[in-house]
């Protein structure tokens, strides 16, 4: 049934209809109204859930690792400091290769304090071994949270579910919500490799020689590495179940193109648009929807941008000293290709500045103009 | 290394469980389960254990509080009418809001017991000696009940036709009313003890009493009011003679303006009776009304119900006027020096005197004993004074209580007097007279002056006898939210003025134990599980009292320092306090 749905409470939604056990959080806005939601259907009898209120982003992961480690389907939610906050845990729960699926809403670190878009936060735990998808709108919110438990327990790593700050968390969409049947088709019930037994007990996470460390690290590699094909059979069902799939990237109108804008997040809606606008000007330009950051699907890339002269990465992101972060992450999937785009980078939209269409036909404009790309990132509407 | 499915999934996993792992080796802390004193119950002449009582009562265990009264004292319902609760003014929660309404708890329970019959008498196994004792005040009873339960025989001789002395006769029913006394005092008449009233008793009594008694406890309080040597004194009525009336008879109405001479509780009763007998009382009182020894809610009360109080007021005479009196009074003000008690000197302004004209004169300013033999001698070796009696043993031994030797006259304080008094009989008979005072010390409650019947009866068992008393400081008060003392329901000062029943209704048992809930129970484990919670290695163990698996704990400390109340300290491994 399509609802008119708060980004946040597509989330909420999908975690209802996928049946978790447990659910730990510590709000923290743009978040909170993910897990308001959650608490209301667990108070209701709607969801029947352990909600376990804590009193820190740390504890919150912490619970539900405890919670996964005893087999049963997880869920928590948070944003910029609070995932800073949780980052020593993140490392234990693809460590031990717990299913747990978060949502993770982009929001700006402080100082200055500010709460609104900004994908540093969640970047800046890409190499925690987590999975991370980054979704457009309230829709793929909700049909990625659903296939994030498939995609999770099959493989044993933790997903992040990313969103931008009130552009999408805090927007009404309509949203098709399934009913709890179709939805109990596509994601049966947890069947946990591996939990915690009272009958039987041991504990986890034991101390590991160096002889035996490097496998287990070995291990979660190989687990991200069999995540496209996986995710690609995951999306199959879904599609079967719900008609609708998305891809780890998504191009749009890029095999005759000399230029494409490489995008993530809702920038990618506008940009669809901005590509049709000058598409009917006549210029020869593509999209790029970057949706799976880790693993990075670096296959896909090469295979959309190794024909294209030119590609222009917008983050909305920086790593200070080395620039946009998903134009570093395009540069080296692309480096040892023998035809290869030349890789401008622009960094836009910080702290929730507005990326509008006219952003980006600037960046179009000055990468059609410029015949090789700057050493570094150039940023994008600044006013001083 | 464990790989748990075909797909790679590697992960360390121990082979036995984590309890293979016993931490406690780690320790060289260790955490303990102690049982401090509460200032309440250090303040309480009694004894009682306060926070335990609360404790009981905010679970509704009524039976459990009362018999956690009875231990220490056996006036439960009534020391909840009539005590002044020095246990609230030592309160620690009165330095977050305010201090818990512990009177109105033991009242409550108190009232419980009448109104459930539940009448509990365990009998101890006599041990063949029998005491005398001399009055059936509150003293003489408490040190009846003590003694019964240290396997003495007791006889009480009362001088009235009913037992009670001045719980009976000296304190107006609205204050105490008669069915509380009388339920009270079968308790121990019920557990064996005679009550032979309308016995007079005389010196000659003490000459024979080593034909039948082993000891003598004298405890008949003051029978002679003070006299205040001013011309016309005769024209005033005594005060307690009045009081005593009241309570025999059926009060009758008296009109028009009475004076109250004195600033003591008695004084204060006798007016709150003549208001209720339609008389308008005013106290006469030479200094200011913050230096009467009368308790403050009692003067507030009774100004609320219309007693005025004329201070810094001295009558020189009283005279007869036709039909009615004329008092002369001397205008006094407060002097610079102070009195040997610490109270503000006061001096006659000269010239300042004025009449008051009244219909009669109560004189109300203390009383005395009203024989020789009723008062102990004092300086012989064979004399020992103790803080509530004095144990004379020169030939059979005879201890004085109650007011007779009392520095403070309160209900509590004859019964702490009753308490001691029985405890020093049975060391006199046990370990002999050097070790009196001893032996007492061992039984204090904290440093003292209460002693405990619990620690006295059982000193390895007893959980009275923490030396220190839990400070504010002690409370982690990050687990307490304010909260409002609970309003206790008064009747309104108008319809007090026409009845001598008591003005305030029984609160409901809800609200009590909310009230009783409180309680920071200072220094007792109440079972909130805190610790248990905390630890890491969950060591602390559920049961009939929280223990600790000394397997597991580590002496991290994390349980002391969650503790809300001061029952856990932290001492270092094989340097046991004792505590």
């Amino acid at each position: 049934m399509r609802q008119v749905l708060e980004g946040s409470h597509a989330v909420s939604e999908a975690v209802r209809l996928a049946r978790v056990q447990v659910i730990s959080a510590y709000p923290i806005t743009p978040q909170t109204h993910i897990v308001e939601a959650i608490s209301e259907h667990c108070a209701s009898g709607k969801l029947p859930a352990k909600f376990l209120c804590v009193e820190s982003e740390h504890s919150a992961m912490a619970a539900v690792i405890g919670a996964a480690s005893g087999g049963v389907r997880t869920f928590t939610a948070t944003s910029g400091q609070g995932l800073a906050y949780m980052h020593e845990l993140l490392h234990w729960a693809s460590g031990a290769r717990l299913p747990i699926v978060m949502a993770e809403v982009n929001r700006a670190l402080a100082p200055g304090w500010n709460i609104w878009v900004d994908q540093t936060d969640s970047l800046s735990q890409r190499d925690t071994g987590w999975i991370q998808l980054y979704c457009e709108d309230s829709q793929e919110v909700f049909d990625t949270t659903l296939m994030a438990y498939g995609i999770a327990e099959q493989v044993n790593l933790p997903v992040m579910v990313i969103l931008d700050a009130f552009f999408l968390s805090h927007t009404y969409e309509p949203v098709d919500i399934p009913e709890q049947e179709r939805v109990d088709r596509f994601l049966p019930p947890i069947k946990p490799k591996f939990m915690l037994d009272t009958n039987e007990p041991y504990a986890l996470g034991q101390m590991v020689a160096p002889g035996e460390y490097m496998e287990m690290r070995h291990d979660i590699q190989q687990a991200m590495d069999k995540v496209p094909e996986r995710l690609e059979r995951i999306e199959q069902a879904f599609e079967g179940a719900f008609g609708r799939r998305y891809g780890t990237v998504e191009a749009v109108s890029c095999d005759d193109a000399d230029i494409v804008l490489v995008v993530s997040g809702t920038v990618s809606s506008t940009c669809r648009q901005v590509l049709a606008d000058l598409r009917s000007q006549g210029e020869r330009v593509g999209m790029l929807k970057i949706k799976m950051l880790r693993p990075f699907p670096a296959d896909a890339i090469c295979h959309t941008l190794g024909h294209v002269e030119k590609c222009a990465v917008v983050d909305r992101n920086c790593s200070f000293g080395a620039g946009g972060i998903f134009a570093q992450e395009v540069r080296s999937a692309l480096c040892n290709l023998q035809d290869r785009p030349l890789v401008f980078s622009y960094i836009a939209g910080l702290g929730g500045r507005d990326i509008t269409g006219d952003t980006l036909m600037d960046i179009y404009g000055k990468t059609r103009d410029t015949d090789r790309p700057p050493k570094q990132s150039e940023w994008i509407g600044m006013t001083s | 290394m464990f790989k748990f499915a075909d797909d790679p999934l590697r992960f360390s996993r121990s082979s036995i469980s984590s309890r293979g792992n016993k931490t406690g080796s780690w320790r060289y802390l260790k955490p303990v389960f102690v049982k401090r004193t509460a200032p309440c119950s250090a303040a309480c002449p009694a004894g009682a254990d306060i926070p335990a009582i609360a404790h009981l009562t905010s679970h509704g265990r009524y039976k459990e509080a009362l018999d956690t009264i009875l231990r220490e004292n056996p006036f439960a319902a009534t020391c909840g009418h009539v005590c002044f609760h020095p246990c609230e003014h030592a309160c620690n929660r009165s330095q977050l809001d305010d201090p818990l309404a512990i009177n109105a708890i033991e009242r409550h329970v108190g009232n419980w017991a009448i109104r459930e019959k539940y009448q509990p008498v365990e009998k101890s196994p006599p041990n063949g000696r029998r005491v005398a004792v001399i009055g059936s005040g509150p003293s003489g009873l408490a040190a009846a009940y003590f003694l019964s339960r240290l396997g003495y025989g007791c006889d009480i001789y009362e001088s009235e036709k009913e037992p009670g002395g001045l719980l009976r006769w000296g304190i107006p029913a609205y204050r105490l009313p008669l069915d509380v006394l009388t339920f009270e005092i079968d308790r121990i008449r019920k557990r064996g003890i005679n009550i032979l009233c309308d016995q007079k008793i005389s010196e000659s009594f003490l000459n024979t009493a080593a034909k039948q008694y082993q000891a003598v406890f004298v405890g008949c309080g003051h029978g002679r009011p003070v006299q205040m040597q001013i011309p016309g004194e005769d024209l005033a009525l005594d005060g307690l003679a009045f009081l005593k009336d009241v309570r025999k008879g059926h009060p009758s109405p008296l009109k028009g303006v009475s004076a109250v001479i004195g600033g003591g509780n008695s004084a204060i009763d006798i007016s709150r009776s003549l208001v209720r007998m339609g008389s308008a009382p005013i106290v006469l009182y030479r200094r200011r009304i913050q230096d009467m020894p009368a308790y403050d809610p009692e003067i507030k009360l009774a100004q609320q119900e219309g007693v005025r109080i004329k201070e810094l007021t001295l009558p020189l005479a009283i005279e007869r006027h036709s039909d009615s009196l004329l008092v002369r009074l001397q205008k006094m003000r407060v002097d610079d020096r102070k009195t040997d008690h610490g109270r503000s000197r006061v001096t006659p302004i000269v010239g300042k005197q004025e009449t008051l004209q009244v219909a009669r004169v109560f004189r109300a300013i203390g009383a005395v004993p009203e024989a020789s033999w009723q008062q102990p001698g004092i300086g012989s070796e064979s004399v020992l004074e103790l803080s509530h009696c004095t144990f004379t043993a020169d030939g059979l031994p005879i201890v004085h209580g109650g007011d007779l030797v009392n520095q403070t006259l309160s209900v509590s304080d004859a019964i702490a007097s009753g308490k001691q008094a029985a405890m020093a009989i049975d060391i006199y008979f046990h370990k002999g007279w050097a070790s009196i005072e001893a032996e007492l010390a061992a039984c204090r409650v904290a440093q003292g002056p209460a002693l405990s019947m619990e620690t006295y009866c059982d000193p390895e068992k007893s959980s009275r006898r923490h030396p220190q008393i839990v400070d504010f400081k002690d409370i982690n008060t990050a687990y307490f939210p304010t909260s409002e003392r609970i309003a206790l329901d008064l009747d309104h000062p108008v319809d007090r003025r026409i009845s001598f029943s008591d003005y305030r209704p029984d609160t409901s048992s809800g609200a009590l134990s909310q009230e009783a809930a409180r309680c920071f129970n200072c220094g007792m484990c109440n079972a909130c599980d805190n610790c248990r919670l905390f630890c890491p290695e969950t060591a602390v163990c559920e049961g009939e009292a929280r223990s600790i698996d000394m397997d597991y704990c580590k002496g991290c400390g994390i349980c002391v320092e969650e503790c809300p109340r001061s029952a856990m300290v932290l001492e270092e491994e094989g340097h046991e306090t004792g505590s």
